[in-house]
């Protein structure tokens, strides 16, 4: 008995130092913003800032163009990177190889790097422009322009959401497969009863990561993205930064937890329970 | 050629293509990078530079700010990946090893620094930090970047605690080792790799780090990713270029040292659970 309290003790001293600092970067930030969201100015407290989200023009279009990026970029990743995973986890051979080595390469290149060589690949007189010129192509308008934006976030997203991915597919047993492949079940059968049940959790938790990413962002859309409408996160850092207006940036941050709120919920709660199985 | 196609199957045709535009979607931009970098004069519509040089590398040292930025960003990578091993690693052993109260409760609300947006979670902090007063100061980026690092700084090393059996730790216990000495010569070693990757990791992250550095570090923080945003904007795209390999180059010389450690089953253990 007396151990066992020891060791309790010893466990929670040597958790708390980490947990403290979890308190202080998220979860006080977090409330104190919300609080800050609402009060109005005038001393009192009320919802008007978050009011002004939906009233102004400017504002309106900047969430509705948040919107459609983000469901655009989520829905080209998860179909990319689904595909690699599975073509991965499926095939052999050299080339195989040489992707499974390759593919997570773009997670370690730092963002703003990426985001400024696609905008010399891609814009007006880059380096794709050029290329296609002796074909008789001319490029649409990529750079300060919405798909500027998709291909950034399809850049960024697609080794992780893969990374996650595939991982989930390695977990797989061969053994699974290969006797519904025995008992004469055809691929697409094999894939929906089996591998997409399996492997769908992950799915879900890849989306997860590629939708909060993609409306946190702000390198991308601040570098290569139109100058109106705005990303959140771009409109964020100038309402907080250039026009100073601290209660309207807390409530446009705390506007964006509420979009990614399902999502975020539903991620933590999912870890839980796989936790709690593999106990 | 005919034939050679017909021999190979339609199928790897289609594959190899596909893959092609893979190849190049990724590797464009940055190859795109490398011959900027190294061009000299580069005018449309040529595909190639006519002139090679090194001219944009010496303007690039010769700007005061881009040795000072280099080294700040170093600094503040160290002691990121530092308090972060130093506040984690205990956690982690602590969750893959002992028995306290409230443990899941602990370990899940790990996952809170990947629940939120990150630009959000940013303007919050920074929200916070206006009001006691971090805003541009060394501290406050610092604790900034820690918001990133925190979740697989502790769910890595746990899972790799978790890998070890109990069994080895065990047998070194019965043959008369301290706890101490079983933890230094038998778990720490064996979680190693684990803690590795994590920490190269975070010292990666951390120097990448740039949307919170802007927000909190404004004006006087400048670390490389809050340069470079400067440079795009004022600076001939070579310029730019030049600067991007810098700050690239420590990422790719990191990364192939710890290449046999990464791998997509320990990256994705920071990130959920299995």
């Amino acid at each position: 008995m007396r151990k066992e309290v020891k060791q309790a003790i010893g466990g929670l001293i040597m958790v708390s130092p980490s947990f403290v600092l979890l308190l202080v970067i998220v979860v006080i930030p977090i409330v104190q913003s919300f609080v800050t969201s609402l009060s109005n100015g005038e001393g009192g407290y009320d919802l008007s800032r978050y009011q002004f989200l939906f009233t102004d023009k400017g504002m309106r279009s900047n969430i509705l163009f948040t919107l459609k990026v983000t469901v655009v970029s989520c829905a080209l990743v998860l179909l990319v990177s689904y595909s690699l995973a599975l073509y991965m986890r499926f095939s052999s051979g050299k080339l195989v190889d040489w992707i499974r080595k390759t593919y997570m390469i773009p997670l370690f290149i730092p963002g703003v790097i990426a985001t400024y060589g696609l905008m010399n690949l891609l814009g007006n007189h880059g380096w794709l422009a050029r290329l296609l010129l002796p074909l008789g192509m001319t490029l649409p308008r990529l750079i300060f322009d919405e798909k500027g934006i998709v291909i950034a976030n399809i850049w960024f997203n697609i080794p992780f959401a893969t990374m996650l991915l595939s991982s989930a597919l390695t977990g797989i047993p061969a053994s699974i497969i290969e006797s519904a492949r025995d008992t004469g079940a055809g691929k697409l059968r094999i894939f929906l009863r089996f591998i997409f049940p399996l492997s769908y959790k992950t799915f879900l938790v890849a989306l997860t990561f590629v939708f909060m990413g993609v409306i946190g962002s702000f390198t991308a859309p601040f570098l290569l993205g139109p100058n109106a409408p705005q990303m959140l996160g771009v409109s964020m850092q100038q309402v907080f930064g250039v026009f100073q207006e601290r209660e309207q940036a807390a409530a446009m941050a705390f506007f964006t937890f509420l979009l990614c709120s399902v999502l975020g919920y539903f991620y933590i709660r999912s870890m839980a329970g796989e936790e709690a199985a593999n106990r | 050629m005919g034939w050679y196609f017909k021999a190979i199957g339609r199928r790897r045709i289609i594959e190899f293509i596909l893959l092609t535009i893979f190849a190049v979607f990724f590797a464009g931009p940055l190859l795109n990078l490398v011959v900027l970098a190294f061009s000299g004069q580069w005018t449309y519509p040529d595909l190639l530079p006519h002139q090679w040089s090194f001219k944009w590398w010496r303007f690039v040292f010769e700007q005061d700010d881009v040795a000072k930025s280099i080294g700040l960003s170093f600094l503040i990578a160290t002691i990121v990946t530092a308090l972060s091993i130093v506040l984690c690693i205990p956690a982690a052993y602590a969750f893959a090893r002992i028995r306290f109260p409230f443990k899941r409760v602990f370990l899940f609300s790990f996952l809170l620094t990947h629940a939120f947006p990150k630009m959000g979670l940013y303007v919050s902090i920074a929200v916070l930090f206006y009001k006691v007063g971090l805003m541009n100061t060394m501290l406050g980026v610092v604790l900034v970047h820690m918001i990133n690092v925190l979740m697989f700084m502790t769910w890595i090393p746990t899972a790799a605690f978790r890998n070890i059996q109990a069994a080895q730790e065990e047998s070194a216990r019965d043959v008369g080792a301290t706890p101490l000495r079983v933890f230094r010569s038998i778990t720490l070693p064996m979680a190693m790799p684990g803690i590795m990757v994590a920490s190269v990791f975070t010292f990666l992250n951390s120097l990448d780090e740039a949307q919170g550095t802007f927000l909190v570090g404004i004006p006087d923080i400048k670390t490389m990713p809050i340069i470079m945003y400067s440079i795009i904007s004022d600076f001939p795209s070579s310029a730019g270029a030049v600067f991007s390999i810098i700050l690239t180059a420590p990422t790719i010389i990191l990364l192939v040292a710890a290449q046999r450690l990464i791998s997509a089953d320990v990256m994705a253990s920071g990130f959920q659970v299995k």
